[in-house]
């Protein structure tokens, strides 16, 4: 083999070694920035999921003391599960002239769903019981505002059950027994 | 080439995102609960789903899980772990022997840590939810505070003689509280005074107060006192508050019973019918909370005319907003064995009522009209005798 034939396989050698490297970082770089360019965990887990659930929001106002709906819209969730906790949170926002029956500083619960008795757990922070306002309108508003929302929008969600800090709870300020779940009421919604 | 450049950099990508979170399984029988621990070298977030039989822990991430399968003989109640994957996620799901009930679910930090206490559920068909250490020893105390109605006598055969007035709140329970710091049990106790007094002096009933002064006093308590005593009606006075600032007026509630109420009544009255748990059955103490628990439910209709009553005299006197009678599952009242009823003067959150409530000739006026819906449906009582 002549000098000249090494020196020409060398340098292809070479070529394919600076095309080989430029094309790996290359293909990083852009994998890197497929992740960087990413939508936000909402519109990916719709993009995933694919699907929208329209919903209707039940709120209280200055002006009726039965809630009035609200046609609202969010995202599918991968796990079914996940759809409950992100309803609250929907139904936590506060907009506008709603008012939602639930003392600063509480937010969303931890949520546990026991299928066999279509009962729906709300498990709240600890201090619940502390911040409440206190009065029996009060308590009510605060339950058939959860208990109707979700009765409402979810068919299988039967009753719905009130805890605080992972532990039951015998009132939230002196009066309805909480001890036991709730069933939707629907003289809390306003006539459509 | 392509193909392989692809796959190195798909490697070093999915090598340069977070660690799969490893979660360890652990469990052990205590005194009175199975705990069951996941550990995870890290915080995870997860969602709980519990089935008759199965408890499952779903994560939104793909987990390591090395004890998959993992069988535990021993267990009182937990049979088996495994690792499921869905949809590219991690599922730890715990296989249980029997029915559970999760008496407690906590996180623990340093290191992560998912933690619940199972007890085996007693009833899996309608029960009352699981409680933690803490209530299980007060539900002692409940158990005895029971046998005031279950071994209480009949008094629907004599005329009204004795009542029983309840001011809400008292001590470090303040209720509800105006915006000009006025608070609900200073006002409860105010007009329950006010009407002992016409009670006593204008029927000459006697009157028992389930608190004289500013103390605590428990809701369990405040019941058994009343049925202890032999009362033969329960008046509970409370004072209103509402997240809506607008609400007014006065409003009067007895006791509803939900689902729930109907099927452990219903659970209680077959126990009763039993011909091979009769004499037996009265002895045992779950039987004897479901009674006390349900203690209101022989005198709803009684309740309701006497809650009518009372509001129909409230309208009439104050002028105030009519709201109306209402129903709600009270827990003072569900236990009172007689009429009972709970009567929300005003609203403490509406400025211009919470000035009303302060003014002591707006207390005499909502302590007589009280007084005089009592006194009507005591004639109405003592005529219908049986």
């Amino acid at each position: 083999m002549s000098k000249r034939l090494l020196i020409a396989l060398g340098a292809l050698a070479f070529i394919f070694l600076v095309v080989s490297l430029m094309l790996f970082f290359n293909a990083r770089r852009q994998s890197g920035l497929q992740k960087t360019d990413s939508a936000p965990e909402e519109t990916q887990e719709k993009k995933i999921g694919g699907e929208t659930l329209k919903v209707k929001l039940f709120f209280f106002t200055e002006e009726s003391d039965r809630m009035i709906p609200v046609a609202g819209e969010m995202a599918v969730p991968e796990i079914r599960e996940g759809i409950y906790r992100r309803f609250l949170e929907l139904l936590l926002k506060k907009e506008g002239p709603r008012i939602t029956p639930v003392p600063d500083g509480i937010d969303a619960p931890v949520v546990f769903f026991l299928a066999a008795s279509g009962m729906l757990i709300l498990d709240f922070n600890e201090n619940l019981i502390n911040l409440f306002p206190g009065g029996t309108e009060a308590e009510l508003q605060f339950v058939y505002f959860f208990v109707d929302n979700v009765c409402y929008n979810f068919k299988e969600i039967k009753k719905v059950k009130f805890m605080a800090g992972g532990n039951e709870i015998r009132t939230i300020s002196g009066h309805i027994d909480m001890e036991q779940p709730f069933y939707p009421d629907d003289s809390y919604l306003q006539d459509e | 080439m392509k193909y392989i450049i692809r796959i190195i950099s798909i490697a070093i990508l999915v090598g340069g995102i977070l660690p799969a979170v490893s979660v360890t399984f652990r469990t052990s029988d205590e005194n009175n609960h199975t705990r069951i621990v996941f550990e995870g070298d890290r915080s995870f977030t997860y969602t709980i789903v519990s089935t008759s039989g199965r408890l499952e822990l779903l994560l939104p991430e793909r987990a390591e899980f090395t004890q998959n399968g993992l069988k535990i003989p021993e267990s009182a109640l937990v049979d088996q772990v495994v690792h499921e994957t869905r949809e590219n996620r991690s599922v730890l799901a715990v296989s249980l022997k029997s029915p559970v009930d999760i008496q407690k679910h906590f996180v623990l930090d340093n290191p992560f840590r998912v933690v619940f206490d199972l007890v085996k559920s007693a009833n899996p068909t309608p029960k009352k939810e699981t409680a933690s250490e803490e209530t299980g020893k007060i539900k002692e105390e409940e158990k005895k505070e029971a046998s005031s109605v279950a071994d209480r006598p009949q008094a629907k055969s004599r005329p009204i003689d004795t009542i029983c007035i309840d001011p809400g709140h008292g001590g470090e329970d303040f209720g509800a509280m105006g915006k000009s710091k006025l608070v609900e049990k200073d006002i409860t106790l105010a007009v329950s005074q006010k009407l002992r007094k016409l009670v006593q002096s204008k029927m000459g009933l006697r009157v028992i107060m389930t608190r004289e002064k500013d103390a605590e006093v428990s809701l369990n308590t405040r019941a058994s006192i009343a049925n202890n005593q032999q009362a033969q009606m329960f008046v509970s006075i409370h004072v209103n508050s509402s997240f809506r600032k607008s609400a007014f007026g006065s409003e009067t509630y007895f006791v509803s019973l939900n689902a729930t109420d109907q099927e452990a009544l219903e659970l209680a009255r077959k126990e009763n019918q039993s011909k091979e748990n009769i004499g037996a059955s009265i002895q045992n103490d779950e039987l004897k909370m479901i009674l006390w628990n349900m203690a209101q439910t022989e005198y709803i209709r009684e309740s309701s005319r006497l809650a009518e009553s009372v509001q129909y005299e409230l309208n009439e006197l104050l002028g105030t907003r009519n709201r109306g009678v209402k129903q709600a599952p009270f827990r003072v009242l569900m236990r009172a064995a007689m009429p009972a009823v709970l009567v929300e003067v005003a609203f403490i959150s509406n400025s211009g009522e919470e000035k009303k409530l302060s003014d002591e000739n707006f207390q005499d006026r909502v302590a007589s009209a009280i007084f005089i819906g009592l006194s009507k449906f005591i004639s109405y009582y003592n005529t219908n005798l049986k």
